[in-house]
């Protein structure tokens, strides 16, 4: 079953605007928080189990912890550069309510004490950006943000900065070195961005659903948030599905909801052939296969356990007529394409994944390269400054093993066991 | 003071000190590329894997620093397959083209293989391509495929010559180093990029495809370029220099400049490329160095005996001599000359001629000084030693019936050389040292004798340099027999004759391997 925490409102067109967003209670819930202490909201949202949404699944309130108490000046990013592959939770949030991600973000900077503030919006989203700073505008006219914000005395300004189409910008150190106006790439850790960030200030980077959903736990109480969703993973989550279903689109469930139900009930169910596989949270997760979804639920613990991860909660469904080398191909091209090529084993291993893979399709590949696909897999893992090289490395150790089949019929017979002597339909 | 194990080795660190400083500090060898102790922390290449005691992760060395009680080795089966794949993924892509890479020999990836490596590659597919022999600026060439990305080159332009030319360019393994357009590397300094690039990415237009390196020695010595006294060493076969390189120290930390990169041309008897001469696309094989006393006769040139032309000088027979000399002789050499002088001819009409002594204290920040002198700092203090007093003007040599000049080594830096050339020509005798021929010797009279002068490679002695830094040097070897330091010229004049054999000059080139060879 669907809940709506979070994207309640969205069918309301008026919603992105400033008089739709309020008709529907917008802005109460910082004006509730302008009568909190800071570090209340900090430990509501640390109670609620609130776990960043962006994809490494690190808890929010914790995070805000690290902060320093220096009297630097802080700043909070908000990370809109929604690059993972199917990932379009994020485009969605902030087409159809961009003035919930501003007050989510004045909530979230009242309580870290941030005066500056930033959404880093993933370039190709034009439209967003445009909506968000129209939105902006109407919020600094009404004095919901700038100086003394509602007469509470807090001031805050906030801007939006589009990237220029790079992957590894939703990095947070990358984001913060191409904010910072650098080549985008992620920074040696330590120092961490919250004692060391955006011009080596203490900054905290959170993703738009993440700062999106401090509303409700201000609103109604971490206790109330925590109802859905299960004891480790706390709450709602959008998850964007795409790939052979009949209806893809963004879903709003709670955490712990089974996987098939998603595709079943909400997704309409597999289309096409049967269902084959899945990727469950962007191509950086390992891909489990049709017996693996029957048992999965979508929360951090039980794709942990199965070895993959939920990552920004964008589902990839295939069906039994999707060939598992193109799949590679295709993924691995993607991750050859962003590597930012700061660190050796990324900038090269990567390349040399997308080669290998490419020579199985090309004929040139010997049975002996799917052992060697998977060892330059493994020694790219954990060795390199972000999780980039990790992201390339985890769908070949996914995909390898469990489809190996594929990869040696394709070396042998010279054609793919799936779709057969046909061309292959996936594109980059 | 930290406490701290690498490799077994208990060893006590200063706080802050990085592990791979530890490392270097405890004598163990560690795998590294983008790490340089003058630049800031990259952590790219991966290479300098740990494993710590009580982390299940390998981290870097150069961005980890010293715990107290740390226990770090590099000798776990895990950190050596680590840098084993990390060595592997370098060298995908790197054309291996060694055969005809002029860094080949004191090759970074060469010898981190030899040392960390030996696998057998399993890349079997097509390589990337890059840009080949680009002309980054004056000095600097680049092959982009042998490049590993460090980065060294790049944090250097931002943050020792502080003119931020290069930057790495795309991205992925189609990362290349580059220059802004029309922003090439023409800073000051930029032929440190060539010495901290670990492979052959970055040559030095100077020195590429001219020597082997595994043909040359290097000795260390202290650069003459000008009165910083930058540490250096020098590399020499038996035909000559081929090239200095900065020694680490405390005076140029780990760089010197280019300009200084130039003095190892006044010391070969024969040279390819004259200074100066840069634009001249044909390298010009000319004898550089004066191999033997000579006066010029109607512009041609005629032999004296070195030995004759000194030793037969008595200073007390003239009336009136006089004594130039510049700041390019060491601290020994001033002592034993200026000694001389006062005793034998009153200590007269000492004459200090200077280069442009207005820019004298003009620095520029990081390590060039406008005094291009290595050594006026010790002729001033050895003149007050001997309590004689030079004038800095010269005046017309006419009243003069014998003149001594001390000239420059590096004579390009000396615009009014040849006025005063013109000058000194006016006085009755004149004996003039110099190490290379002056570039209108042949119009000067007869009564002008050119007297061979030792460079700085060819000589023991210390400079004393623009902080009062006295710094002592050690004769390199000798390229021209005949050459005399201040020394000798000090003892001929006194009679004590030694005899100096012929100068060849026109030695047939002969390699000889100087090291041994490494494992095949």
């Amino acid at each position: 079953m669907e809940v709506k925490i979070l994207t309640e409102h969205y069918s309301d067109d008026n919603y992105r605007s400033l008089d739709g967003y309020k008709a529907k209670g917008g802005y109460e819930t910082l004006k509730k928080a302008f009568s909190m202490k800071p570090e209340d909201i900090v430990a509501e949202v640390k109670a609620s189990g609130l776990r960043g949404r962006g994809g490494a699944g690190f808890p929010t309130g914790v995070k805000w912890g690290f902060l320093p108490n220096n009297g630097e000046p802080r700043y909070l990013l908000c990370n809109a550069d929604e690059g993972e592959p199917c990932t379009f939770k994020d485009r969605m949030m902030m087409e159809k309510a961009p003035h919930q991600l501003i007050e989510g973000m004045i909530i979230s900077a009242f309580a870290i004490g941030s005066h500056k503030s930033y959404i880093y919006i993933r370039g190709e989203y034009v439209y967003a950006a445009k909506v968000l700073e129209k939105a902006i505008k109407e919020a600094y006219d009404a004095g919901l943000l700038g100086k003394n914000i509602m007469g509470s005395g807090f001031d805050h300004d906030l801007d939006v900065y589009r990237g220029a189409g790079a992957y590894i910008c939703g990095e947070e150190t990358g984001m913060i070195s191409s904010l910072e106006g650098k080549k985008g790439q992620p920074k040696l850790k330590p120092p961490f961005p919250a004692v060391q960030g955006y011009l080596a200030k203490p900054t905290i980077v959170n993703n738009v659903e993440t700062l999106a959903a401090v509303i409700p736990i201000i609103r109604d109480g971490a206790a109330a948030y925590r109802k859905n969703g299960t004891e480790k993973s706390a709450g709602t989550k959008l998850f964007s599905v795409a790939g052979d279903v009949n209806k893809p689109g963004n879903y709003e469930v709670p955490l712990g909801y089974k996987m098939i139900d998603l595709i079943n009930n909400e997704c309409g169910g597999v289309k096409g052939g049967k269902l084959k596989a899945a990727i469950p949270g962007g191509t950086s997760a390992p891909i489990i296969t049709a017996e693996e979804i029957e048992k999965a639920t979508l929360d951090y613990e039980c794709l942990a356990e199965m070895g993959t991860m939920l990552g920004s909660g964008s589902i990839v469904i295939m069906n039994d007529t999707r060939c598992m080398v193109d799949m590679m191909k295709v993924i691995s091209h993607f991750y050859h394409h962003e590597s930012c090529g700061q660190c050796t084993p990324c900038r090269e291993g990567t390349g040399w994944l997308h080669k290998l893979v490419t020579s199985v399709i090309t004929g040139q590949a010997k049975l002996t390269d799917i052992d060697l696909l998977c060892e330059v897999a493994n020694k790219m893992k954990g060795r390199t400054i972000c999780a980039l090289s990790d992201a390339a490395a985890l769908p070949v150790l996914g995909i390898v093993p469990k489809f190996r089949d594929e990869f040696e019929f394709y070396i042998k017979e010279g054609y793919s066991k799936v779709r057969g002597k046909s061309h292959g339909q996936m594109h980059h | 003071m930290v406490k701290c194990t690498i490799n077994g080795i208990d060893i006590e660190v200063e706080a802050g000190t990085s592990v791979i400083e530890a490392f270097k500090q405890a004598g163990q060898d560690i795998a590294h590329y983008c790490w340089h102790p003058g630049l800031s922390v990259a952590g790219v290449c991966r290479l300098c894997m740990v494993e710590i005691e009580g982390n299940p992760r390998l981290q870097i060395a150069c961005n980890t620093q010293v715990a107290e009680g740390m226990k770090v080795t590099n000798q776990s089966e895990m950190v050596k397959d680590a840098v084993k794949w990390g060595l592997d993924f370098h060298l995908i892509n790197h054309p291996l083209d060694c055969p005809i890479c002029d860094q080949a020999g004191e090759c970074g990836l060469q010898d981190q293989y030899m040392h960390f490596g030996k696998y057998d590659p399993e890349m079997a597919l097509s390589k990337v391509k890059k840009h080949k022999v680009v002309d980054l600026g004056e000095r600097v060439v680049l092959d982009s495929e042998r490049c590993i990305l460090c980065s060294r080159c790049v944090r250097f332009t931002e943050e020792v010559s502080k003119s931020n030319e290069l930057g790495i360019f795309n991205r992925g393994d189609r990362s290349e180093i580059g220059t802004f357009d029309g922003m090439p590397l023409n800073n000051k300094y930029s032929v440190n990029t060539v010495d901290i690039c670990p492979v052959g990415a970055l040559t030095s237009k100077d020195f590429r495809f001219r020597q082997r390196v595994w043909f040359l020695k290097d000795k260390p010595s202290v650069c003459t370029g000008c009165s910083t006294g930058c540490n250096i060493d020098v590399y020499f076969n038996k035909d000559g220099v081929w090239r200095v390189k900065p020694h680490h120290s405390d005076v140029n930390g780990y760089w010197m400049c280019d300009e200084g990169r130039d003095i190892y041309k006044a010391v070969n008897p024969i040279t390819t490329d004259f200074v100066g001469e840069r634009e001249n696309k044909k390298a010009v094989k000319k004898p550089n160095r004066i191999l033997s006393a000579h006066s010029y006769h109607d512009g041609k040139m005629e032999f004296i005996s070195t030995a004759e032309t000194v030793s037969s000088i008595e200073l007390g027979s003239f009336s009136n001599p006089a004594l130039i000399v510049t700041g390019q002789y060491s601290n020994e050499e001033y002592d034993s000359i200026l000694g001389f002088w006062k005793s034998k001819a009153g200590g007269k009409n000492i004459f200090h001629w200077q280069n442009q002594p207005e820019q004298w204290q003009d620095f520029d920040g990081l390590l060039i000084r406008g005094d291009k002198n290595p050594n006026t700092k010790g002729l001033l203090a050895s003149l007050e030693k001997h309590g004689l007093q030079a004038q800095s003007q010269l005046p017309s040599m006419e009243g003069f019936d014998f003149v001594l000049v001390l000239g420059p080594e590096n004579q390009w830096v000396y615009d009014n050389i040849s006025q005063v050339a013109d000058q000194v020509s006016q006085a009755k005798k004149v004996i003039w040292l110099s190490a290379c021929h002056l570039e209108k010797a042949s119009q000067m009279p007869k009564h002008v004798t050119f007297v061979p002068a030792k460079t700085f490679v060819e000589k023991s002695g210390s400079f004393t340099n623009f902080e009062g830094k006295v710094q002592s040097f050690a004769m390199v070897d000798v390229f021209v027999e005949e050459a005399l330091d201040l020394q000798q010229v000090t003892q001929w004049f006194a009679g004590e004759r030694v005899t100096a054999s012929l100068a060849h000059p026109w030695q047939s080139v002969h390699n000889e391997f100087i090291h041994e060879r490494g494992e095949l």
